[in-house]
């Protein structure tokens, strides 16, 4: 086992649907996890597919909430919207830009591949340091409600296997592969450095 | 470890406030050996802050304390030295001269995750150190040996890149990146992140530095970047070990624009030759991170020349065109860019042919405008010669037949590289793709080792290495001149610019002295290392020993042993116990003898600490026994167990659960084992502790688990009463069990059995205590054959007919134990329990006792449910006629019934009868007696009246109406004027009616205006009628005079007369009355009464004297009726002391009339008497209800003489009156 908790990062585009739902789950699991989106803006669905609701990362989730409560309170009851932001404002105030995170994990797990593409050009992008190795996974989840709630549960197993690896860096790669036989679903997974 | 115990309380109190920062770090130090690594780490931090940033004139003093930490046992504790390492060599540059060689230790850990951090850390410390020596004016000869050991460690780095470990080995991969970057000079268009703009590089070293040299170095980078480029090339290397090369390949791209050539080569070498070990996934991931980092290379200033093949790459990795072109930068900068300068001045060129050729692509090619490798640099690599010379050699028809021979070798699947990096070939046929095709080849042929360029390449550097072997003759003696100059030299070295030609080419390093490496600063106790001479040394094993003898390798293998097992601190500090638990358990085993005894001893002196040692010796002892198997013995095994339960069960004070732990956890629990489980169940200050680990062991040993469980039920009966319960309470829990229920339910019975012998079995008694065997039952010995019974009665009712069977067989002083013994279970079952109703239906010959006792239980607090005393009336009905068995229900019983019984019940021991009266009248509890009696109090007085004398003799009637009396709260003067009431309306008069009325009269003289009432209406109803009414009667006026005077005159003279003859005291008193009346009054008094009243004194009425005589002479009845009272008063002389009133009215009578008086009175003491005697038997009893019965009825043949005898004591004065009484009734 590693001889401290793991850092976890979960990261996908808006940080609201897919890196909550992990978020939220590991860590109820106890997991020293953070949240974050990669996206230069936050949004979400709109009454139309060409109209999503944009909101900047400032923005807490209690007022995007209550934006929506007034535009529209039934479609974003209905479609789960609020449901989501209400679940999500009790883990924490706002999303978080990745880019904007100085802070270092062990571990960023990413929720689509341009997710994963955008957390390596932002690392690797960054002026080296500690040299302290940071691995990248990225785990395809469709951005759905129910597709989130399974991948959170992959995620969580992925990571709690981490955890109890004796080794984790030595052990990283067969773990993966196993994942990935497992969940029949392909991981791309590389190391970036602090 | 035990004087900082004594220190700790000090240490820790004082007030922080007036601690210097010394003696704080003092504290904190020693605080934190004590502590568990979390807080550890808070605490050396807290030092880690104080010594180097608030006072770092305290770096110093400490520094061998926090060091000392790093062979603490907690990786977290080491990765803190290693980090604390770094912040004070960073901070005192000095310092490296006494840290380093700790480095150096650490990086040989065991533990990977030390390791790591110690390379990272190397990482940091390399620039360092070598930065501290470039500025150092002179370079002292303990400096000198720090590099050396830091060169040394870089080596071991290096070395690391084929670790086992992959972890490991992307550590080494970013310390050779970084390696790389140092060793090599920066330049202009270095790409130089800010924060390491500080940082140290080849270019800050100056080539005339006394100990340090510039081109050794240069080298050494060189070779560095080598040996990851062939650590790259390696077919087997893993994803992780890869992409982290290629980050690492960029970075000293983009920062070291002189080795772009090599890595650009690489990435293309790379594309073409994927390792084949890759899963798909990480194949995308690979060249999503060759993608990126093309990228990063093209954005370089530097590119340009290689613009083409990474354009090309790029394309090949799915990139569109549009965004590669973005990626460009503008080749208007490259014009203008400044060259580095001394890094490719003169003559260097001859002497580094692997720089040669970058020098030469990025002077002269000056390509304009067209970025392909069409611009072919003067020197070119192996690939490049190769791709050329292949290019015109391409043409269809060659390709095509390539591609047909190359058929027959594809793999029978796609290789998931090629599937990954497959992508349609668009420009099929043009001279760009016919080239990017030879390049593709070339590459794979110089990767095989074949082709012109390869050749060429390989004879220029043949040429090179000959040029540098001159260089290397004519510096030869230069080392040595050096070495001596700088003291001299020094302050003019600097402004000797002409004279680096010189030094610029000095030879490999030729090691003229081994110097003495520095040495790790170590825990005192150990010893240095010796001189350096020392390690030379050639050992053989063969030249220094000779055998010993057999007592001497015994007497030094138990003296090792026993260094070993009291070494114990020592080694714990060093974070090795667990090695030293695991030898000591596997030499002991092996060995046995006296070691074990040692061994087993030094255990039990600390057996908290050193459990782990028992536990690793008792499965060593078990794993050997197995090893053995089938002919294995356990004894050596048993032995081990026994000695360590015992050990823990003799100390006192044992509290923390080691026991349970040893039990529960050894393999086997052997016989001997289990009686030391036993004796611990029996200390009573431990009891329960035992009996859980009992508990455990049967639950989770199922295999053996009736002979554990035989243990916890040979405890049930135990003498010790704490013992006893705590192994009930433990079993009630288990019998709830399905698969352990028979057994505990089985042993029950078959110890209650025991009951039916007629002594006590000398299993009761235990092996040890030597009883005779004809030793008589006591109420000891049934309650142990019961306790475990009776215990599960309550949970299991069926049971309770066991118990009637055995009870029936038992002989009397067992019954007597077993009554006694029940109620609490009985009690527990309840009275809707459908086993004991049943019990009650069938009540086996012979148990009526236990079935009584049972009712008696059952309603002793609470009333009788119906279901019950329908049993119980079926029974008294139909199979056993014994009226004692409707006591207990009877206020469940119809008020007829209770009439019914009401003879038999008053017939019995007075005691009882008071006590269904009790229940009848509802005075036997203060609490909660809610039953309702199926009689009120009057009429339960009117049923006593009513009884017919056949039945029932008077005696016990008058006994029974006392006992109503008695209960003045119950029978107050309204109840009582009801009962009056309703006797006197009855036809015939009840016998017993006015003595009732007198006594009520005694009890509440404010009766007495009712009772005249009743008298008067007793003339109406001529009561003269009935002798012994009539006799009650007369003695009641005589009492109640002058009231009853009103009475008497309403009598007919005849019955006048009557009275007169029975009280002549009474006449005159009368008179007296008539005459005080007004005349008019008198003249209503009849002529003939008046004649009564004056017979004697007036001799006028003559004419009436003698009807009068006549009709009393007749009678000699007073006469003869004198006689037996006066006996009677005789024989009651000894009761008659208290009773002042009596003798008032008894003397004057002249014993005419004394009979009822005295019979009232001397019922009122007997009655009271009784009730006192009936208290005193009853006080020193606890129950007072039941006991009696008990001791009474103990076996059916005992019933009736307990009532004698009480008869015999109490009512003996009584019994004679009624009969005297109606004795005269007889005779007249």
């Amino acid at each position: 086992m590693p001889s401290h908790p793991l850092r976890v990062a979960v990261v996908c585009s808006s940080n609201q649907n897919r890196s909550m739902e992990a978020h939220s789950i590991l860590s109820k699991r106890g997991f020293e996890v953070r949240s974050f989106g990669t996206g230069s803006h936050v949004k979400l669905p709109g009454p139309a597919p060409d109209k999503p609701n944009v909101y900047d990362f400032k923005t807490t989730y209690i007022q995007m909430y209550n934006d929506l409560v007034r535009k529209d309170k039934e479609l974003y009851t209905q479609n789960g919207i609020l449901h989501m932001l209400d679940r999500n404002k009790r883990i924490k105030s706002k999303p978080e830009r990745f880019q904007n995170c100085k802070d270092k994990f062990d571990l960023v797990i990413t929720c689509e591949e341009r997710v994963y593409d955008q957390v390596l050009e932002d690392l690797n992008s960054r002026e080296q340091e500690t040299l302290q190795p940071v691995h990248v996974i990225n785990v395809d989840i469709q951005d759905n409600h129910e597709e989130a709630t399974l991948g959170a549960f992959l995620i969580c197993e992925l990571c709690q296997c981490i955890q109890h690896t004796e080794d984790m860096e030595d052990e990283m790669d067969e773990l993966i592969q196993e994942f990935e036989e497992k969940s029949n679903r392909p991981f791309l997974h590389t190391v970036c450095f602090y | 470890m035990e004087f900082t115990s004594d220190e700790e309380g000090s240490q820790l109190t004082p007030n922080v406030v007036d601690m210097t920062t010394s003696e704080r770090v003092v504290d904190l130090l020693n605080q934190a050996a004590l502590i568990p690594t979390d807080e550890k780490l808070t605490v050396l931090k807290q030092v880690q802050e104080l010594i180097i940033n608030k006072d770092p004139s305290l770096l110093d003093n400490f520094l061998d304390e926090l060091i000392a930490f790093q062979t603490d046992k907690s990786i977290e504790v080491r990765k803190f030295v290693i980090g604390f390492i770094e912040e004070a060599c960073k901070r005192d540059n000095e310092l490296l001269l006494r840290l380093v060689a700790n480095l150096n230790m650490l990086l040989k850990d065991d533990s990977v995750n030390v390791v790591k951090k110690a390379i990272l850390t190397l990482t940091q410390l390399y620039k360092v150190s070598l930065q501290w020596l470039v500025r150092s004016k002179s370079v002292s000869e303990r400096q000198e040996s720090c590099w050396d050991l830091v060169t040394q460690m870089k080596g071991d780095v290096l070395a690391l890149l084929e670790s086992e470990n992959d972890g490991v080995r992307t550590h080494a991969i970013k310390y050779t990146e970084s390696l790389i970057i140092t060793l090599s000079p920066r330049t202009s268009d270095s790409d130089v992140p800010k924060r390491q703009e500080s940082d140290t590089s080849l270019d800050k070293v100056p080539r005339d530095h006394s100990y340090i040299r510039y081109d050794v170095l240069c080298e050494e980078g060189k070779t560095a970047l080598e040996k990851l480029l062939k650590f790259m090339v390696h077919p087997a290397i893993t994803s992780i070990n890869l992409t982290t090369t290629l980050g690492s390949l960029a970075t000293i791209a983009r920062q070291r624009p002189m080795f772009m050539s090599e890595v650009v080569q690489a990435y293309e070498t790379l594309h073409a030759n994927l390792p084949p070990t890759l899963a798909k996934s990480q194949v995308s991931s690979v060249r999503k991170n060759l993608k990126l980092h093309l990228v990063a290379v093209l954005k370089h200033p530097c590119s340009l020349e290689f613009q083409g093949q990474i354009g090309t790459l790029l394309l090949d990795l799915g990139m569109p065109q549009s965004e590669i072109t973005r990626s460009t930068p503008a080749p208007r900068e490259q014009r203008k860019r400044p060259r580095h300068e001394e890094y490719t001045e003169g003559k260097k060129v001859k002497m580094e042919p692997a720089l040669n050729e970058d020098d030469e692509d990025k002077e002269e090619p000056a390509p304009l405008s067209v970025p392909k490798p069409a611009a072919v640099p003067v020197a070119q690599t192996a690939i490049d010669l190769t791709a050329e010379f292949l290019h015109p050699l391409l043409s269809p028809e060659n390709v095509a037949n390539l591609v047909l021979i190359s058929m027959v070798y594809l793999p029978d699947v796609m290789p998931a590289s090629f599937q990954a990096t497959y992508t349609p070939v668009e420009s099929a046929g043009t001279d760009a793709q016919i080239k990017h095709l030879a390049r593709l080849m070339a590459t794979q042929m110089s990767a095989a080792g074949i082709g012109p360029g390869l050749e060429q390449c390989k004879a220029r550097e043949d040429d090179a290495v000959k040029s540098e072997g001159n260089d290397e003759d004519t510096a030869a003696k230069d080392p040595f001149i050096k070495r001596k100059v700088p003291a001299v030299m020094l302050g003019q070295a600097i402004s000797v610019v002409g004279g680096y030609e010189k030094e610029k080419t000095p030879p490999p390093e030729v090691p003229v002295v081994v110097k003495r490496l520095p040495e790790p600063i170590l825990p005192t106790g150990q010893t240095k290392m010796a001189g350096p001479g020392g390690r030379k040394k050639v050992f053989r094993l063969s030249d220094v020993i000779q055998p010993l003898s057999d007592a001497e390798i015994e007497k030094l293998t138990s003296k090792a042993v026993r260094r070993i097992l009291h070494s114990e601190k020592s080694i714990a500090q060093s974070g090795m116990s667990h090695v030293r638990v695991k030898l000591l358990s596997k030499l002991v085993t092996q060995f046995k003898g006296m070691m074990k005894e040692d061994v087993l001893q030094f255990i039990l002196d600390d057996i908290r600490t050193r459990s782990d040692l028992a536990f690793a010796l008792l499965y060593q002892e078990y794993n050997t026994y197995l090893s053995h198997l089938p002919t294995g013995e356990l004894d050596s095994y048993d032995h081990c167990l026994y000695t360590l339960l015992s050990g823990l069960q003799e100390k006192p004070e044992q509290r923390d659960g080691l026991f349970t732990k040893l039990v529960l956890e050894a393999p086997i629990i052997t016989e001997s084992a289990l009686d030391v489980i036993r004796r611990y169940c029996e200390d009573e200050s431990r009891v329960y502790l035992g009996m859980t680990t009992l508990k455990e062991l049967i639950v989770k040993r199922p295999s053996r688990q009736f002979q554990y469980l035989h243990v916890l039920l040979d405890l049930s009966s135990h003498e010790k009463e704490k013992v006893r319960t705590t192994a009930l309470a433990f079993l009630k829990r288990m019998y709830e069990k399905d698969h352990l229920r028979d057994y505990i339910e089985k042993f029950a019975l078959n110890y209650m059995q025991l009951l039916v012998h007629p002594n006590p079995p000398s299993l009761l008694f235990g092996a040890d205590k030597d009883t005779e065997v004809a030793s008589p039952w006591t109420e000891e010995t049934v309650r142990q054959c019961l306790f475990l019974y009776l215990s599960l009665l309550p949970l299991n009712h069926r049971l309770v007919h066991e118990l009637a069977s055995v009870y029936t067989e038992a002989i009397a002083d067992i019954k007597r134990s077993v009554l006694r013994a029940i109620e609490q279970p009985i009690r527990g079952m309840g009275m809707n329990s459908p086993e004991l109703l049943l019990l009650v239906e069938n009540c086996p010959k012979g148990a009526e006792t236990l079935v009584t006792r049972c009712l008696h239980i059952l309603t002793d607090k609470v009333p009788p449910s119906p279901e019950l005393v329908e049993r119980v009336r079926d029974l008294y009905h139909k199979r056993v006629p014994d009226v004692r068995f409707l006591i207990p229900v009877i206020n469940g019983l119809e008020k007829n019934e209770v009439i019914q019984a009401l003879p038999k019940l008053i017939k019995l021991n007075p005691i009882v009868v008071k006590e269904v009266f009790n229940r009848l009248l509802g005075t036997q509890h203060s609490e909660g007696s809610s039953s309702v009696s199926p009689l009120t109090p009057g009429d339960l007085l009117i049923a006593l009246h009513n009884i017919d004398s056949t039945k029932c003799d008077m005696k016990s009637i008058i006994k029974a109406t006392n006992l109503c009396f008695g209960e003045k709260n119950v029978y107050t003067s309204e109840v009582l004027a009801v009962v009056m009431q309703q006797l006197m309306e009855q036809s015939p008069l009840p016998i017993l009616l006015m003595r009732t009325v007198i006594q009520s009269l005694t009890m509440y003289p404010r009766l007495g205006g009712f009772v005249m009432n009743i008298l008067s209406r007793l003339i109406v109803k001529q009561v003269w009628k009935y002798p012994k009414v009539w006799e009650g009667f007369v003695k009641c006026c005589q009492r109640t005079k002058p009231q009853s005077y009103s009475v008497l005159l309403q009598l007919p003279p005849a019955q006048l007369t009557s009275v007169f003859e029975r009280c002549p005291e009474m006449r005159e008193p009368l008179l007296q009355h008539v005459l005080s009346f007004t005349p008019h009054q008198q003249a209503h008094i009849p002529v003939s009464i008046m004649s009564v009243l004056e017979v004697h004194k007036q001799p006028e009425p003559k004419p009436v004297e003698p009807v009068v005589e006549k009709e009393m002479e007749p009678v000699p009845a007073p006469v003869e009726e004198e006689a037996p009272t006066v006996t009677l008063e005789r024989s009651e002389t000894p009761e008659q002391q208290q009773p002042a009133v009596t003798k008032d009215d008894e003397e004057p009578m002249e014993q005419e009339e004394p009979a009822p008086v005295i019979q009232e009175e001397t019922v009122d003491t007997v009655s009271q008497e009784e009730l006192t005697r009936a208290e005193e038997t009853q006080s020193p009893q606890p129950e007072p209800v039941e006991e009696p019965m008990e001791d009474s009825q103990p076996e059916p043949s005992d019933l009736q003489e307990p009532v004698k005898d009480v008869e015999a004591d109490v009512t003996e004065p009584e019994v004679t009156e009624p009969e005297a009484g109606s004795g005269s009734e007889d005779v007249e």
